[in-house]
């Protein structure tokens, strides 16, 4: 398997605060990988790193080059759309093409041409007369036509309305994502990326606190609606939260057997987002 | 068109039980391509990991097979084999408790025996009675 971004005791500070504080983790070819944090989490920090952006401290390899020095070389082979997608108001779409042709040596012009037929982008509109939606469809048409092994996606569809949403992942796993392409995605929208993912990290107050594949969470993480007799029980199994839902305490569990909490309750995988809220409650605790 | 996949089952395998499903409906019949992985991730916004586990427990479940270059096939006799299970799953899990719930009421063989005949000969089997 090839190692796209390796970071090892990546640190930031910002002033006496650190964004992030000596982070560890790995990024594999063919994967979509979801970071996940909290506002002020690092997350932005962790991409503008590794895109080069910021200075840091700590070892950080991105396709076996380091973006302090090499940031040229490794911009040909990633692309990256910020949720402040920045494009020059002022330019017509096909002057947007034409640029982007000029600029970058992997850009398949037809291939975004084609993708843009499929849209309500016309090649005459003017960035400014576009909606949100479609300067993002914009956005995605020229980043998918760029033969980049990792893609970067911060944010990337805040603000867009859900038959945009929908669409903006079904056109990366449709006619982008194969298994020598990478995909970097933060989100908030944990719900709407959570099924798309092959692996997750979690990263708060500038460390990961879990960076596992989906396949694992499911393995390693279990759900438990518990039966009202049997709520001792389940409290000496060492739960990592315990909520009240419709009147329901629910438990989570990290690593106990599944024959241990089945006698319990209902038991389900837990979804992403309540995976997020109890991990970083741990955290804080 | 979005599926309502739920929590208690892993997503590979729900996927799995809807093709299953669309086999027994017949809408899958013998030698019929199963949709692309691609267009199934894109579709459902899946993993195309996921979607790839679905295909191959159907693959090992032999009621699926991979044509190289062209993707996935339903098998000959597929539906057979499924219905096949199904009846063995009835006769075994279902069919004790119904002939429990005879003998708890009291109920005379016979004349079930002839009203069930009535009833599959009134509708070939196919009806709602």
């Amino acid at each position: 398997m090839t190692t796209l971004v390796r970071a090892s005791g990546l640190s930031k500070h910002y002033g006496g605060a650190a964004a992030l504080d000596g982070v560890d983790f790995q990024i594999e070819q063919g994967r979509i990988v979801g970071l996940i944090g909290p506002n002020g989490a690092g997350k932005t920090t962790a991409l503008k790193a590794l895109l080069g952006l910021t200075s840091f401290e700590g070892d950080l390899r991105v396709l076996g080059r380091d973006p302090r020095r090499e940031r040229h070389q490794i911009m040909q082979d990633v692309c990256f759309i910020a949720d402040v997608a920045v494009l020059p108001r002022w330019l017509r779409v096909k002057q947007t093409l034409e640029l982007v042709q000029g600029l970058h040596p992997k850009f398949n012009r037809s291939k975004a041409e084609s993708f843009l037929a499929k849209t309500s982008v016309k090649p005459d509109s003017k960035i400014s007369q576009l909606s949100k939606g479609m300067v993002t469809q914009l956005h995605l048409a020229l980043v998918m036509a760029i033969e980049a092994r990792l893609l970067v996606l911060d944010e990337p569809t805040l603000g867009l309305d859900i038959l945009f949403r929908k669409q903006f992942y079904s056109s990366i796993l449709g006619d982008y994502f194969d298994e020598n392409r990478t995909i970097l995605v933060t989100t908030h929208q944990v719900e709407e990326i959570e099924h798309i993912l092959t692996d997750v990290m979690f990263i708060d107050q500038g460390r990961i606190v879990l960076d596992e594949s989906m396949d694992r969470i499911s393995a390693r993480f279990l759900e438990v609606a518990v039966n009202p007799d049997r709520l001792d029980a389940a409290r000496s199994l060492g739960p990592i939260s315990e909520t009240d839902v419709f009147g329901r305490r629910v438990f989570l569990f990290e690593n106990v057997g599944i024959d241990l909490v089945r006698p319990l309750g209902e038991v389900r995988t837990p979804g992403i987002a309540d995976l997020f809220v109890a991990k970083i409650k741990e955290q804080a605790a | 068109m979005d599926p309502n996949w739920n929590d208690s089952q892993p997503i590979y395998r729900q996927l799995r039980d809807r093709v299953v499903e669309m086999i027994l409906e017949g809408a899958l019949g013998d030698g019929d391509a199963l949709p692309s992985v691609r267009s199934v991730a894109a579709e459902y916004r899946l993993n195309p990991l996921t979607v790839l586990k679905g295909y191959q427990e159907l693959v090992d479940e032999e009621l699926v097979e991979k044509k190289r270059g062209r993707g996935m096939f339903i098998r000959e006799g597929a539906k057979k084999k499924l219905l096949l299970g199904e009846r063995e799953l009835f006769i075994k899990e279902q069919w004790p408790s119904v002939v429990a719930t005879i003998r708890r009421l009291g109920l005379d063989m016979g004349d079930l025996i002839q009203q069930a005949e009535a009833q599959l000969s009134g509708d070939d089997g196919e009806g709602e009675q």
